[in-house]
């Protein structure tokens, strides 16, 4: 099977009002939603999304040459040049975790793979304000692949979060029709008026345990008043007017991986709304890579994407591979105009209030090192415009963790360290 | 945790001593002079209130031994001991006379105080929630969805009850999976289809290989072919989502070729029904077929027809007649007919083919396959100087070719065809597809099977019967094979309740029963096992029994001898009368246990014990041309060479050296550089060689046993170079049953220098000469090291990697300071001590049967076990069935 990004690419984008700015939301005043927390919006930042390769990005096509401000425009990153005063490329970060694929997951998570990541820090944090503390997403990860799946999101548990593939779940999430809410409605209700019966029951059982077992059962408790309160929150708003877009989706859901570039561009598509419905305030999107071969322009790449990372330094394929990676910043970059167009009630766009970090846990896919972690923040008001290469002896290079401190602190959430990292690159925004 | 609790010992020691004069009884006993002066003598000199090295305090005049913290503390100072790595090397070590002392004090007191039991509730783990519910509600084919949280792992295992954390995403999960499990036995009515229009141009079909190809405004296809991805397409953008009635309409025609011979008579256009789901790899006969066309005219015809299509469906095209199909007989007549026709496409081909000109040197078919190959044979047919000297049917090149051609495995070359007749012809031509509807909704054979499913479930009422009545008895049997226990009627009742509640507000019989199987299926007396306030009764014996060996939940047979209270019946052993024996649970273990490679406690046993599970994450560098198959083979190799010693009751020496293995002539050709002697001079075809099955091996060799097996040895690696330390830290753990401690924060890992300027050997020696590491990594080290002659794939190699290669040697002193040259000497030197391995390995089938880490007194009763078994003839299977008669197995 071949796949046709390009071809399908303006069918995308002639559907897709966002880009045009041609319709508007049917909302009840995109006004209505300002009400809660505009005092503290002007500190900095209010949303946060992180969007992680799994093969990395090709070292030498994503950081530039040269350092500061007067950097030439490195090859994968060509599609976001017209953005160059709205994000800032780093160099010389990472975790400083061991290499090989099994430390990959930790992009988001510091040094060590699988633990609580950023996203899921920012969003126990912030996320409680609106009706998602969080959305997962991913793309590029076919639904028949039997693997466990990969994921950079991670519980304070380090439980891997589910991530939504199907455009049209997380549209159907996000702005359910009447008949869906009435059927969730239902569910919540009906399932909220049984539930003592169940803990009653759970209860009597707890009680005749010894005590190691009553404390571990505990777990259980818990976990059911989160998932009660969580359908508290569900049902206090479950009448509230669901804002909805004018937007069409595809008939179809691009899931099989060498559809990933137009999930993308759709995914991208429903982030923008998601944020700007105020639907929710964190986004992580994972960006799968495994033996899909893509075609561009009709024609097919000489390697499936796996295969490509594993260059070996051959030219053709590195060619290949900077194809790919060139395409998931031309999404990125429809995302990040969308952003910019949009305005808040307050006046900003709604790329100063988001913080979008870009990056990934495999420094070189094609040795497997995890040193030097291509990254890239764009928006949350920011001083950008520059290339940091952050290069230096081993001990005295910031940590990606310090750049984490950072983001946090501009999302207003009180931080000094994450993981294994301490320190803070403030200085560098300044 | 236990370092710290030390610490609070000491902050609060005076209080605490104040405390015990004044009010409790002394729990605490003193230590006898004699092992204070062990202690003085030896440790304390580190190991003292102030020195407190490694946290680790001996400093006492009199130990709690009821605490457990304590006992902790003194075990870990006893294994210590007991394996030489206190006091350390540097320092004075015991006396033989202190050393035993001191042993059988430590050894006696902890024992005395450490109790037989202590598994946590666990919360089915992911394989055996998903093997639940399959069981329970007939779902032979469901899976857990993408994103269901994974499964921790403690001590190597993902089923162990300090593990099995329960969490709100968890439990999430679970609600959702009720939810859709409800659905399937009381689907929700479902509003009235929508009407819809689905079309599809050329551009939205499915190009797989070369089945089809896009010219203009049209899709070509080529081939019959039965396997789908060779001849069909089939739009991927269209789904249904309910199963009705649709009008169809195809627009196709007929593309003719130029030249060569006329294609007579009509084409006939199959339209089939195929789930959006199935693979690739199905056939033709796999898919209902809707639709007969004959396509009539070189002119696009339209034909619409209507036809029955099912939730998850979408349609696949596929030509009845073509010319050309994919079997190899074939392929090589349709070259030898186009070569007459067209001498230039012959000479092309066999330029394309031979570009040596020798008949004996084709190029690598595979090279040829898709639009690279006929982009080359195009470009010659076009070249003016094309050499027609070889282009007749009946030269010798011409016929070496068509006998490739008609070659089995070759479908390269067909696929390669497929082009020449996409731009040639004759082909298929299809230019537009539309689907209208559903006109009718229809019952799917899904709406169907979820009928009958439900009646499986529940049953049906007698005519007459309450409605309560017939809930309460099919609780009264649902509910003990759901929760795996007898069930009080105060339980039923309650369970009960929730459906009656909802009927009272006025909710249909459907959503009633939807209501209470949403509330079994998050009950913590479903989602978790061997609740019991009394400790283990027979069901949970036969729960435990039950997810050991086979992932799934008791069956009809365990279920029934529970109720009866049979699973733990005894009766005088016959070997020896003053011992009774299980036989049920022996002669239930018997049926249960795993026969087959691909058994669900196989593949989850070995894979999580060996981390062969971890393969298919690593991805091998290429230049150690080790794919997916290979991963495959190697997985198969373990799994059935356990498999066998297991069913065979093999002794378990078999692990170590045994005299034979599971794979194919191929791969241990290919990998481990050997032919099996039945086999030495033979002439294998490609199938001989790549059937997986039982080969005889030499013991003593390379390659043979755990430590010489490709899973295992890739297992190891990264993928890209071997890591010694972390074999070595294998090796401890799951060979020899001794780990290292967690390695110290702030140590990246020792990544070797493939440039070759420093010997991995001199990179290691860093560990053992800095006194810091040496405590560990002198255990470690050797027996990583020992397996250097082994790369990341399990090759044998005498050379390291790198500009410079540099000869291995692989020598090292084993921590008991025998001296070996190599991983074959390390497999003798495990011979000699079986019994470290078979403790490690009884250990750790224990610990994934009870779902805990044995602690003393139970690994002293696992010691007990191996020792009889070697005793007599160390079978391990026998091993196997003496470990579930154990008391360790049957404690909670």
């Amino acid at each position: 099977m071949t796949s046709k990004p390009h071809s399908s690419l303006h069918t995308v984008d002639r559907r897709h009002f966002l880009r045009s700015g041609a319709a508007t939301l049917a909302l009840p005043a995109l006004e209505a939603f300002s009400a809660h927390g505009a005092s503290t919006v002007a500190a900095g930042a209010k949303n946060f999304v992180a969007i992680g390769t799994y093969l990395g990005w090709h070292q030498n096509a994503f950081f530039p040459e040269q350092a500061g401000h007067n950097y030439e425009m490195p090859a994968t990153l060509s599609p976001i040049a017209g953005l160059r005063d709205e994000f800032t490329i780093f160099s010389g970060l990472d975790h400083r975790a061991p290499n090989g694929h099994g430390a990959w997951s930790n992009f988001l998570c510091g040094q060590s793979p699988k633990s609580y990541s950023l996203d899921q820090k920012v969003a126990d944090s912030i996320g409680a304000k609106s009706r998602f503390p969080s959305i997962q997403l991913a793309a590029g990860a076919g639904e028949s692949d039997t693997k466990e799946g990969n994921g950079i999101s991670f519980t304070r548990q380090g439980i891997k979060l589910p991530q939504v593939q199907r455009p049209s779940v997380l549209y159907k999430q996000l702005f359910t029709s009447k008949a869906d809410r009435a059927r969730t409605e239902y569910l919540l209700r009906s399932k909220q008026s049984s539930l003592d019966l169940v803990l009653d029951d759970a209860l009597r059982l707890q009680k005749s345990l010894p005590s190691r077992d009553r404390e571990k059962l505990e777990e259980y408790f818990e976990s059911l008043r989160a998932v009660e309160k969580r359908m508290g929150r569900q049902l206090e708003t479950i009448n509230d007017p669901v804002p909805q877009p004018d937007y069409e989706l595809p008939s179809y859901d691009p899931i099989t991986p060498n559809l990933q570039i137009e999930a993308e561009q759709i995914m991208y598509d429903l982030m923008t709304l998601a944020l700007e419905t105020e639907s929710t305030r964190v986004i992580s999107f994972f960006l799968h890579g495994l033996g899909q071969v893509f075609s561009f322009d009709g024609k097919a790449l000489g390697s499936g994407y796996h295969g490509l990372s594993h260059h070996g330094n051959n030219p053709a394929m590195i060619r290949d591979l900077i194809t790919i990676e060139t395409a998931h910043i031309h999404c990125l970059a429809g995302f990040l105009e969308q952003l910019k167009a949009k305005k808040t009630p307050q006046g900003k766009s709604l790329l100063d209030d988001t913080i979008v970090l870009v990056g990934t846990g495999m420094g070189d896919a094609s040795r497997h090192s995890n040193a030097n972690l291509p990254t890239l923040v764009a928006g949350g008001g920011f001083n950008h415009g520059s290339h940091l290469a952050l290069g230096g002896s081993k001990n005295e290079t910031p940590l990606l963790g310090d750049l984490f401190i950072t983001l946090m602190q501009r999302l207003g959430i009180e931080a000094d360290s994450f993981s294994n990292a301490s320190r803070n690159l403030n200085q560098l925004f300044s | 945790m236990i370092f710290t609790a030390n610490r609070y010992l000491r902050f609060a020691g005076v209080a605490v001593i104040h405390f015990a004069v004044l009010a409790t009884p002394v729990k605490a006993e003193e230590v006898p002079a004699a092992i204070q002066d062990i202690l003085f003598k030896n440790c304390l000199q580190c190991h003292d209130a102030d020195s407190e090295k490694g946290n680790v305090n001996l400093d006492r005049s009199s130990i709690d031994w009821t605490n457990s913290n304590q006992r902790a503390l003194w075990q870990r100072a006893l294994e210590a001991i007991d394996r030489g790595l206190m006091p350390p090397p540097e320092k004075k070590s015991l006396t033989s006379e202190e050393r035993k002392t001191a042993l059988a004090f430590l050894d006696e007191k902890i024992l005395e105080h450490t109790a037989i039991g202590g598994t946590l509730p666990r919360r089915l783990n992911k394989t055996e929630y998903e093997s639940t519910i399959r069981n329970l509600f007939h779902l032979p084919e469901f899976r857990l969805p993408a994103g269901f949280p994974n499964d921790t792992n403690y001590h190597g295992f993902n089923n162990v009850g300090e593990g099995l954390v329960l969490s709100p995403p968890h439990l999430e999960s679970y609600a959702n999976i009720a939810r859709h499990i409800a659905d399937e036995i009381f689907p929700p009515t479902k509003p009235a289809p929508e009407k819809k229009t689905w079309s599809a141009g050329p551009e939205d079909m499915v190009l797989s290989f070369s089945a089809a190809g896009v010219h203009g405004n049209a899709l070509r296809l080529a081939s019959r072919s039965v396997d789908i991805m060779r001849s069909c397409s089939w739009p991927s953008k269209i789904e249904i989502s309910d199963s009705g009635t649709y009008k169809i309409t195809v627009d196709a025609s007929k593309f003719l070729s130029k030249s060569g011979s006329p294609f007579e008579g009509d084409m006939m256009l199959e339209v089939y029904a195929r789930a959006v789901t199935a693979t690739d790899r199905s056939k033709v006969s796999d898919f209902r077929l809707l639709k007969k066309i004959a396509v009539t005219s070189e002119e696009p015809q339209t034909t619409a027809f209507q036809a029955d299509l099912y939730e998850g469906e979408t349609v696949l095209f596929h030509w009845k007649n073509a010319r050309m199909t994919h079997d190899p007989p074939a392929t090589g007549e349709a070259f030898e007919v186009l070569s007459k026709e067209n001498p230039r496409f012959l000479a092309a081909w066999l330029k394309t083919v031979f570009p040596s000109g020798d008949p004996k040197r084709p190029i690598r078919i595979s090279n040829l396959r898709g639009r690279n190959g006929w982009d080359t044979v195009s470009k010659y047919m076009a070249d003016p100087d094309l050499d027609l000297t070889h282009a007749t049917t009946d030269s010798a090149l011409a016929q070496a070719f068509f006998k490739l051609a008609a070659s089995k495995g070759k479908a390269s070359i067909a696929d390669c065809l497929c082009y020449f007749y996409h731009t040639r012809g004759p082909a298929m031509e299809i230019h537009q597809l539309t689907i209208e509807g559903p006109s009718k909704r229809i019952e799917s054979p899904i709406d169907l099977k979820r009928r009958e499913r439900q009646l499986k479930i529940t049953g049906a009422p007698h005519k007459g019967q309450a409605r309560e009545d017939f809930v309460r008895g099919m609780l009264s049997s649902f509910l003990p094979r759901a929760f795996r226990k007898s069930i009080s009627n105060d339980t039923i009742e309650s369970y009960l309740n929730i459906a009656t509640r909802h009927w009272e507000k006025g909710h249909s019989y459907e959503e009633g029963m939807h209501l209470l199987f949403r509330n079994i299926l998050i009950s913590p007396r479903f989602l978790y096992r061997c609740l019991d306030p009394e400790g283990m009764d027979d069901f949970d014996l036969a729960t435990r029994l039950s997810y050991f060996l086979t992932q799934g939940p008791p069956d009809e047979t365990l279920i029934d001898l529970a109720q009866r209270g049979r699973l733990s019946a005894t009766r005088p052993s016959r070997t020896d009368p003053s011992k009774v024996e299980y036989w049920v649970l022996r002669r239930e273990t018997e049926r249960l246990l795993p026969t087959s490679h691909t058994d669900p406690m196989i593949q989850s046993f070995v894979g999580q014990w060996l981390d062969t599970d971890t393969l298919r994450g690593i991805m091998p560098d290429p230049k150690f041309n080790f794919d997916e198959t290979s991963i495959d083979i190697a997985k198969y190799e373990t799994e059935a060479f356990f498999t066998e010693i297991l069913t065979k009751n093999l002794p378990i020496t078999d692990f170590i050296d045994p005299d034979f293995t599971f794979s194919s002539i191929g791969f241990v050709q290919r990998n481990y550089g050997f032919t099996p002697s039945k086999y030495l001079g033979k002439n294998l075809n490609s199938a001989a060689k790549q059937k997986l099955q039982r080969l005889e091996i030499e013991r003593g060799g390379r390659h043979g046993g755990l430590l010489g097996q490709s899973a295992i040895l890739t297992a190891t690696a990264n993928g890209v170079d071997t890591q010694p330390v972390v074999r070595g830290v294998w090796v401890l753990e799951n060979i020899l049953g001794t780990p290292p401690p967690e390695p110290p924060e702030n140590i990246p890992a020792l990544t070797p220098d493939t440039q070759g300027t420093i010997t991995p050997r001199e990179m290691l020696a860093a560990h053992t000469s800095d006194a810091a590491c040496a405590g560990c990594h002198q255990h470690i080290d050797p027996v990583g090291f020992v397996l250097e002659n082994y790369d990341p794939v399990g090759r044998w190699r005498t050379e390291w990697p790198g500009k410079t290669a540099t000869t291995i040697d692989a020598s090292v002193t084993l921590p008991d300071g025998t001296e070996i040259e190599n991983a074959i000497e390390f497999k003798a030197w495990l011979l000699d001590n079986i019994d470290l391995f078979s403790k490690c390995l009884a250990g750790k089938l224990m610990t994934y049967a009870t779902g805990r880490v044995p602690n003393y007194a139970e690994n002293r009763e696992i010691e007990e076990i191996v020792k009889k078994n070697r005793e007599n003839d160390d079978g391990f299977r026998d091993l196997v069935l003496a470990l579930i008669e154990s008391e360790t197995f049957r404690t909670q």
